[in-house]
């Protein structure tokens, strides 16, 4: 009996911020006058109707796929690159300085080469989202991978076990945590980095598609303020689903560290 | 008594550190009899860990020659389990994953179908006491717990020769002597000699030393030198009551005085 207002509380606590900035924000707008104001009412309505349109869930479509495709391009690449960094270290000293070097160059600083080499299709998204995937995943297996317990791998060598068995059966369940941190980390970046590399891809041919793009629409040749909050909104609330994945898929894939 | 199963003549072990190298284990020969329980105790920084390390392989001594039925030592092999001070468990491993690790991917379980492995397995789940536990992961186990899983991946892969480091030296008073006393017991104390593996077991603890082996070999410190080799005639199988007596006493007295003035010295520096 408890139950019923106590689920009402809680929820309302919650909401009470966001529905309190939502008004503020309504009001603000209303008083300004400005066209150039976005209000929510009027976001809504957009939102809605790029529902409808099936134009919002198609952008973020070809989005989200891009984005999985580099990703996995710089996972493929990065883990294992990043086990032998890690494990060896004359390797590691021969790459550490590249890639230290190439690690602060952002990926939106590469669009203007990836797009002479590449144009501005989906092939040169994916290649920048890959870019922007690869160095935290890169890091942070190196880093899995030398903080393993040296004494696992010791055990191990003692029970006879084959080195190139014991990379397969120690080295990379050791690793396993840091790795996956490392996937959600650049997931998180790759799907920040599309939208930055639609929106700048967007002002060449207007043919790439994607929310990014979606958003450059908008904003050169509509001027439609609502539609670009609308993007913003969908382009969080991705951001938020991606990552509440990851960690739900983190949990599952590594039983041992579940607390 | 019986031969010799290893065999260390003039072992000597530096470490060459930045700018030091760093002199552990001098000059140090002994006879390890095939079946027999050998306890090496010292002070801290007596090197025991680094004689162990050794025997597995994990480290080549610097000077001297170490064999193992009269064939030189090159590294670690499965004939020679090992059980970690910090028990080394595979933390992904569920209690039954991790005791038949070596089965499965080390030589250990080569010519057994996966079915006598899980037998084995299940055989020394039951040997240590870990029915119940065996789908649990090591960090829902306690200390204890984890130490029987450490144990029971040991004998699993049944080894001749069983090298432990401080394995109980993590445990609370209690668990400690019934470990022991299990340890005694899957040794084989109540089997005839020549039934018994050969067992290496370093410890600090002077009574864990005298109550368990056969003979405990004493090492002073800084560097680590055999200082003497104190044979132990408790009569066997050993209990509580061997505890009790007064010659178990005696020769734990007689070893501490032996090691005495170094244990001060290191815990006073």
């Amino acid at each position: 009996m408890m139950r019923a207002p106590y689920m009402v509380i809680r929820v309302a606590t919650r909401l009470t911020v966001p529905v309190l900035l939502l008004v503020l924000w309504q009001a603000l707008a209303m008083a300004s006058g400005s066209a150039r104001m976005p209000r929510p009412s009027a976001v809504l309505a957009a939102g809605l109707a790029l529902l409808a349109s099936g134009d919002l869930l198609a952008g973020l479509a070809t989005s989200l796929g891009r984005v999985f495709a580099g990703f996995f391009l710089a996972s493929a690449v990065a883990v294992p690159l990043g086990i032998v960094m890690g494990s060896v270290r004359p390797v590691e000293r021969n790459l550490d300085p590249l890639v230290e070097s190439f690690r602060p160059v952002a990926a939106i600083a590469i669009l203007p080469l990836v797009i002479l080499w590449l144009g501005t299709g989906s092939i040169a998204a994916v290649v920048i989202v890959a870019y922007a995937a690869f160095f935290p995943v890169l890091i942070n297996t190196i880093a899995g991978v030398k903080r393993i317990e040296p004494n696992l791998m010791r055990a191990a060598t003692t029970m006879g076990v084959p080195a190139i068995t014991r990379m397969r059966v120690v080295l990379l369940p050791a690793a396993l945590p840091s790795i996956l941190v490392g996937m959600r980390i650049g997931l998180g970046i790759a799907w920040t980095a599309i939208i930055a590399a639609e929106l700048a891809v967007g002002a060449k041919a207007g043919s790439s598609g994607g929310i990014g793009q979606m958003m450059f629409v908008f904003y050169a040749y509509s001027v439609e303020l609502n539609g670009i909050v609308v993007c913003m909104i969908a382009v969080g609330l991705v951001a938020l689903c991606l990552d509440w994945v990851l960690r739900a898929g983190l949990t599952w894939a590594v039983p041992w560290s579940r607390g | 008594m019986s031969e010799a199963k290893i065999r260390l003549e003039g072992i000597g072990k530096t470490f060459e550190l930045p700018g030091v190298s760093l002199l552990v284990v001098d000059d140090l020969s002994l006879e390890i009899r095939a079946g027999e329980f050998l306890a090496i105790v010292g002070p801290s920084g007596c090197g025991k860990t680094t004689v162990l390390n050794m025997l597995a392989g994990l480290e080549r001594p610097s000077t001297g020659t170490m064999m193992l039925d009269g064939r030189a030592i090159e590294g670690p092999g499965a004939e020679r389990g090992v059980m970690f001070q910090d028990y080394a468990l595979f933390p992904w491993q569920t209690v039954q994953g991790n005791i038949g690790f070596g089965l499965r991917f080390g030589p250990a379980g080569r010519d057994l179908s996966r079915s006598e492995q899980d037998a084995r397995v299940a055989r020394v789940i039951e040997l240590v006491g870990l029915r119940g536990s065996e789908t649990k992961y090591p960090h829902q186990l306690s200390g204890g717990m984890r130490q029987r899983v450490a144990l029971a991946r040991l004998v699993a892969n049944e080894p001749d020769i069983l090298l432990m480091d401080e394995p109980l030296a993590a445990l609370d008073a209690q668990t400690r002597m019934i470990l022991q006393d299990e340890l005694l017991r899957i040794w084989g104390q109540d089997r005839p000699a020549a039934a018994r593996r050969t067992v290496v077991f370093i410890t600090h603890a002077i009574d864990e030393a005298v109550f368990l082996a056969d003979r405990v070999v004493v090492l002073s410190s800084h560097p680590g030198r055999l200082k003497r080799i104190v044979d132990i005639d408790l009569p066997r199988p050993r209990d509580d009551s061997t505890r009790k007596s007064a010659a178990f006493a005696e020769l734990g007295q007689s070893i501490w005085e032996l090691i005495r003035d170094e244990a001060y010295r290191a815990t006073m520096r």
